[in-house]
């Protein structure tokens, strides 16, 4: 059998010039470190240029993570101990922004000694050439932000760049600073001489970070790159040694088979896993390490799915008909249906992850816990501080002592607390805004019944969770119906949906400023119903006092301590508004196996976020160690 | 022969009928998908960092004109086709500038190796116990076989390669889970190489051959069963015809008339991929090639597959119904 396999699969490789075959002995395991890269199949595997939209090549394969570089990193965690303040990196900067007073121009400090890895220096040549080129350049990643924002960029010196801008803008750093990615430099010196840079493979890349191109399949689902021996010339090798000489980033792998590939040894840091992958793969294998020591394992990405409402539909446009429904709901149910109760439980609009609950969530809890909502009948106080506990003890009985006991880690893993279910507050609430209850089916006040769709992904946590959701208010008496769909992302950015369970929230994580999700916010942003718009504030709602803090926060410097007061400001009115019901942060079970590397993030020593795909993720290859010498 | 040629000539020309409706329809059908491939492209940029009402316009713009999805629906039309007798299908647009067509032929080999192979296997060996077992109605092990194939067929593909996965791939790990072959083999005409492949496509190819046995072994029984009490199967029993060729010459090759033509279709059909085998095994096939398609809203690389998969349908169609008047002096008649 397989005579006609053979030959047919031969013919694949009529393509495959740029393709070697790695010998695999010359990888040791302490030598190697094998990384799973969430992304499928790579269309175009012999395509490394990062300046071109669209063009099917690998982006977290190791190319963003190990060679290129760009002025700042926030890593939505801690940050290396020394290395980074707020988690921010001096990474080709050697200073953090210099702006103006009015915020129009932005002086930039390179750090000097950096060179490339076919040995040319790295100038601030380089960054004017990144930003004209792609400024003049349609079909670049950055052509429109630089176009609309950028007046003038010039090079006073070899190691400064300024900008003119063309209107005040306080986060116009925000482009240069990685959050997983941002605006890449390119080198100056390759890409001045390719004619049309949309059509340029960079087949091997110039590396600006430590490593470079080993290997790759030309049939697109592995990389091997190998450390530079020049690595100490990098902004990373600046700030400590990378540790494995060669790293291979694995792509297109089931949930299955990537826990079957970690078991197995073939992999050492894995993307993510299902709840139900992870808890028992923890337990089959104690070098197999999550977040957190124990239960619930998985790390608190910056973001935070949430129930969204399209503020365009007239059914949920009255505030307290968001309330009514948020009350509708239990917490507890939620966890249990998504995560299996490994999930991080948020009552506000900011994730509970990285900093958020030193400046967001725990500063706010006297004000969650004496929160009132009238329902028009009487006031009720909704916040109930000790779900995450309660969740906790319902784990306890299946997983026994993986559970913390102690009440911060508890509310760190669980979360703070949520809304307590009360149903009949919420009649109280859908009665006073003139809503009428048949039997037990709710009437909008136009006669018709309170009956719209709950979009949900076709599969995952999420998935499960708004069919929960679904049915816990249609229980309630409303006809909610769980709608899944396949194109979720397209629908939500043009509005084709009544209500929506996705994530509209992405923070910086590791820094307290709220300007990576709130700015898409503005009014300003909210496209006509079916028009599409950024993927953020997928509910559309607007509001002029959001505005105000939104142009408050805009006309402040990224780290001024007002920027918390009014993140502050934006939780309250978001509180009193409820335009979208956020519920948890998206916990993604990111697991690392201690076989042959040690020294991985994890909630006791948070210096990285170790989800594979985030280039932040760079760092973690200085601070871990080979077992075996 | 005369009449053999105008038959032949109105069924070529019917070919070239279906083919031309069928990519037409595909090109309305991924016309009006719901998936716009430049928001696509935009979403992730948007998503990555804050880019103004401006800039997100600007690079619509830019990158509409890049795809040529500004042109009105009735240009995009000709203009496909123009390319299409031309051999182009265009640039991909989750791969772009890269043709489409390359996309399809990097893919195509994996999927016609492991499905031809696996659909070769289960015809054969389905066809020949199906006819002894129709035939033979007393044998033990056949009727065993028939069991086991009849237990086998309801249970959704799916779960025979989950089983399969963690059996060979967990369990009793001894052959490989993943890809198409492995990472230190060079491609080429080499003993490692084909050894490579044929470990690689040993599981997928195995969960393949398990679930389409009993298919062509159910199919080839019912139909032998009824042959069996022809007049003339009889007849040649009663004359002392030999066994063997009552059943290769008269029973089993009447009964393979239909199961040839299926066979017909299941090859054409082959040319779209197998999503679930090629997903679960990370087999890089037309079938994920397809699905990532369709997310990306990839309309070159979707009618690039489809194309070619309409035309092998058609093709086999049009091949088979060439042969049936060969095989069989019925059709020959009519």
């Amino acid at each position: 059998m397989g005579a006609l396999t053979v030959a047919a699969n031969g013919l694949a490789f009529a393509q495959d010039a740029e393709g070697t075959a790695p010998d695999l002995a010359q990888f040791p395991r302490n030598e190697t470190v094998i990384v799973h890269n969430p992304e499928g199949i790579i269309r175009n595997p012999g395509w490394f240029n990062l300046w071109a939209v669209g063009a099917g090549n690998g982006t977290s394969n190791g190319l963003h993570n190990l060679t290129t570089d760009t002025l700042w990193f926030i890593d939505p965690d801690a940050g290396i101990e020394g290395a980074s303040e707020n988690a921010v990196y001096n990474s080709l900067a050697d200073d953090l922004w210099q702006y103006n007073a009015d915020f129009t121009e932005m002086t930039v400090k390179l750090k000097q000694g950096i060179f490339w890895s076919d040995g040319v220096e790295f100038t601030a040549d380089d960054v004017v050439f990144t930003v004209e080129k792609q400024k003049a350049t349609p079909g670049t990643p950055y052509n429109g932000a630089f176009s609309a924002q950028v007046a003038e960029v010039t090079a006073p010196d070899k190691y400064t760049v300024h900008f003119k801008l063309n209107a005040p803008n306080s986060r116009f750093h925000a482009l240069f600073a990685v959050r997983w990615t941002a605006a890449w430099i390119m080198p100056k010196h390759v890409y001045e001489k390719v004619e049309d840079i949309l059509t340029y493979d960079a087949n091997p890349p110039v590396s600006i970070g430590p490593y470079t191109l080993h290997s790759f399949d030309p049939n697109g689902t592995w990389y091997i790159w190998q450390k530079r021996e020049d690595w100490q010339r990098t902004a990373m090798g600046m700030i400590a040694e990378p540790k494995p000489k060669y790293v291979i980033y694995r792509n297109n792998i089931t949930t299955d088979n990537r826990l079957i590939e970690i078991r197995n040894g073939n992999l050492d840091m894995v993307h993510d896993l299902t709840p139900e992958g992870t808890f028992a793969v923890v337990k089959d294998d104690p070098q197999i390490q999550g977040w957190f020591p124990g239960f619930p394992y998985a790390h608190p990405d910056p973001t935070l799915p949430m129930i969204i409402f399209n503020h365009q539909n007239e059914k949920f446009q009255d505030k307290r008909v968001r309330w009514a429904l948020a009350l509708m709901l239990d917490a507890r149910a939620m966890s249990m249906a998504s995560y299996r109760g490994a999930a991080t439980l948020s009552a506000i609009s900011v994730p509970p992850t990285g900093t958020h609950p030193r400046d967001y969530h725990a500063p706010l809890q006297d004000f969650l816990i004496n929160y009132e909502v009238d329902t028009g009948t009487r006031k009720i106080k909704p916040y109930d501080p000790n779900i995450g506990l309660q969740i906790a003890d319902m784990v306890r009985p299946q997983f026994g002592d993986a559970v913390p006991t102690d009440e911060a880690a508890v509310r760190n893993a669980f979360g703070y607390g949520w809304w307590k279910q009360d149903v009949a507050a919420a009649e109280e609430l859908l009665t006073a805004a003139g809503f009428t209850k048949n039997g037990n089916q709710w009437m909008m006040p136009n006669g018709q019944p309170f009956a719209f769709e709950v979009m949900v992904p076709a599969e995952g946590v999420i998935n499960r969770l708004g069919v929960m959701i679904a049915q816990m208010w249609t229980q309630a008496g409303v006809q909610a119906t769980a709608q899944v769909d396949s194109d979720t992302w397209g629908r939500q950015r043009v509005g084709n949906y009544e209500t929506n369970i996705a994530w509209a929230v992405e923070t910086w994580g590791g820094h307290p400023d709220l300007s990576f999700f709130l700015d898409s916010y503005h009014s300003a942003y909210v496209a006509k119903p079916g028009e599409s718009q950024p993927d953020r504030n997928w509910m559309r709602w607007t509001d002029p006092r959001l505005d105000a803090i939104i142009e408050k926060i805009r006309k402040i410097d990224f780290n001024d301590p007002k920027g918390i007061e009014y993140g502050h400001e934006f939780v309250k009115l978001h509180l009193e508004e409820m335009p979208n019901i956020p519920i948890m942060a998206y916990n993604v079970f990111s697991i690392q196996s201690n076989r042959y590397w040690t020294g991985w993030p994890n909630a006791e020593k948070p210096y990285a976020n170790p989800v594979t795909n985030w280039s932040n993720g760079r760092y973690i290859f200085t601070q871990i160690t080979p077992v075996a010498g | 022969m005369q009449g053999y040629l105008w038959f032949a000539a109105k069924r070529f020309v019917q070919l070239l009928a279906v083919i031309f409706f069928g990519v037409s329809a595909m090109f309305v059908v991924t016309y009006l998908s719901p998936i716009d491939p430049v928001e696509q492209v935009l979403g992730r940029l948007s998503a990555r960092s804050n880019l103004s009402p401006e800039a997100i316009a600007a690079t619509r713009a830019a990158l509409t004109e890049m795809f040529g999805t500004n042109q009105p629906v009735l240009t995009q039309y000709f203009n496909f086709w123009s390319r299409l007798l031309r051999g182009d299908l265009g640039a991909s647009l989750m791969a772009f500038p890269t043709p489409a067509m390359e996309l399809v032929l990097r893919a195509l080999p994996w999927t016609l190796g492991l499905l031809l192979t696996s659909t070769a296997i289960t015809f054969v060996v389905g066809n020949l116990l199906g006819g002894l077992a129709g035939y033979f109605q007393n044998s033990r092990w056949l009727k065993a076989f028939g069991i086991v194939s009849m237990g086998l067929q309801p249970i959704p593909y799916y779960i025979v390669a989950f089983i399969i996965l963690i059996v060979f791939g967990f369990l009793w790990p001894v052959l490989p889970i993943s890809g198409g072959f492995a990472m230190d083999v060079r491609p080429g005409w080499t003993w490692s190489f084909i050894l490579s492949v044929l470990q690689h496509s040993l599981l997928p190819a195995l969960s393949l051959v398990l679930v389409g046995l009993g298919g062509w072994f159910i199919g080839m029984r019912a139909l032998v069963s009824n042959i069996v009490t022809e007049d003339y199967v009889t007849y040649a029993e009663l004359a002392g015809v030999r066994r063997d060729t009552i059943v290769g010459g008269y029973v089993i090759r009447n009964a393979l008339v239909p199961q040839v033509t299926a066979l017909a279709m299941v090859i054409g059909g082959v040319f779209s991929g197998t999503v679930i085998t090629e997903q679960v095994f990370n087999y890089p096939g037309m079938g994920s090639l397809l699905v990532d398609a369709v997310n990306a809203g990839d309309y070159s690389t979707v009618l690039a597959v489809c194309t070619i998969s309409i035309a092998a349908v058609a093709l086999a169609i049009f091949i088979v119904d060439l042969l049936h008047p060969l095989l069989d002096p019925r059709v020959r008649a009519e």
